[in-house]
């Protein structure tokens, strides 16, 4: 268990840019932190593999995604719990 | 459960209704015919909790109406398309004048209609297009049985067939009706196992997608679960449980109450379940489960407060 060298905000900043660039009707603020990005359909399965690109390149670690489960990239909030956060597993 | 090897079990079945045909299929008469039948009465019944409505779709579908929901770049192994030869007269002539079967049995074809319908690969997907454009309110459950075609590297009697007997209960509507629908259908199906002293595992299951890795369709379903299956024996899965999104929804602009709709299905291979009874019970009607009685006990059951 390592402490990311990423910067969490910069990381949601990324993040939130590249899921409004991808869906109708979502905007890249805090408030799409929280949104359920599969269930609420803001994303589709054919984002979800360049979604998986986008964690890689911004931890600098490959995702291993045999283990992958959907509470994994439910969310920004989810993702950066999950890869980026002080003491997320790594 | 019994052991017999697989050419002694067609042998026994054979006794009761099965012939296994080497092009991977099967026929099937008196009492393994009426155990089949039993079988969908079963599944319509259930289907019955919900009001679905049935509906009868042709064998052939379009090929255009696959493409749009990606079957044919997902599964281009799998299908089994409908062929004719062009109807010109010196064209039939010529089929005709060259012997048109060789003899290992393989049709010596001339020149070729366009190619525009596939054999049905799964019997919901006729139901999709048949309801494009249409808002559904709420929600709205459906119904069909077809003859499904897969081609497959090898094929085993009641198990894995080029052809076999399909019957979904489908529901269309907004993603929270849906999910709600398939985790009913999986209680009642599991309860309708249980009642036919039928054991299983539920197992996270995937499509067979060609070049797996490269699909982001296959990435998806085991990530999100959006597959399960009831495995009978190990390795046979005598239904499936599959949330689409709004897959389907969105590729033939069905709506639920003004929202693209979600839509969700739980199928069943009928075959498989006369593999899994006789395979249970053994090759004599006089011990096979009162399949009806079944589902009428799991629906009680269901509905027990």
């Amino acid at each position: 268990m390592l402490r990311t060298d990423h910067d969490a905000p910069e990381v949601r900043a990324t993040l939130r840019d590249w899921i409004a660039s991808r869906a109708q009707d979502a905007d890249a603020t805090p408030a799409l932190d929280g949104v359920r990005l599969f269930e609420q359909r803001v994303l589709t399965s054919l984002h979800l593999p360049e979604l998986i690109l986008l964690i890689e390149r911004l931890r600098r670690e490959p995702v291993d995604v045999t283990t992958l489960t959907a509470a994994d990239v439910a969310s920004i909030d989810a993702i950066v719990a999950r890869w980026f956060a002080p003491g997320a597993d790594r | 459960m019994t052991a017999a090897s697989p050419a002694t079990r067609t042998d026994r079945l054979g006794e009761v209704g099965l012939t296994w045909h080497d092009s991977g299929q099967v026929s099937l008469r008196g009492p393994l015919l009426a155990l089949l039948r039993d079988c969908d009465r079963a599944f319509l019944a259930l289907a019955a909790a919900w009001r679905a409505v049935d509906e009868v779709h042709p064998a052939l579908i379009p090929a255009a109406a696959l493409d749009r929901v990606g079957y044919l770049d997902s599964f281009p192994h799998l299908a089994n398309f409908a062929v004719a030869l062009d109807a010109g007269d010196a064209n039939l002539e010529a089929f005709r004048a060259g012997e048109p079967v060789d003899p290992d049995g393989q049709v010596r074809l001339t020149r070729l209609a366009p190619v525009r319908e596939l054999l049905t690969p799964a019997a919901c997907y006729h139901l999709y297009p048949q309801h494009e454009g249409e808002e559904l309110g709420p929600v709205r459950y459906l119904t069909t049985r077809n003859t499904c075609f897969r081609r497959e590297t090898h094929y085993q009697p009641l198990r894995r067939q080029r052809s076999f007997q399909m019957r979904e209960l489908v529901c269309l509507g907004a993603r929270e009706q849906v999910v709600a629908f398939l985790d009913r259908a999986r209680t009642l199906t599991d309860r309708l196992l249980r009642a036919l002293g039928l054991p299983v595992t539920w197992e996270i299951a995937h499509d067979p997608f060609f070049r797996p890795a490269e699909n982001p369709q296959r990435l998806f379903q085991q990530v999100h679960a959006t597959k399960q299956e009831a495995v009978y024996g190990g390795d046979l899965a005598v239904a499936s449980v599959n949330l689409h999104e709004d897959h389907f929804g969105a590729a033939f602009s069905i709506t639920s109450t003004g929202a693209t709709a979600s839509s969700g299905c739980v199928a069943f291979g009928l075959e498989r379940w006369l593999f899994a009874l006789t395979d249970r019970y053994g090759p004599h009607p006089a011990t096979w489960p009162d399949v009806r009685a079944a589902a009428r006990q799991a629906l009680d059951e269901a509905a027990a407060p």
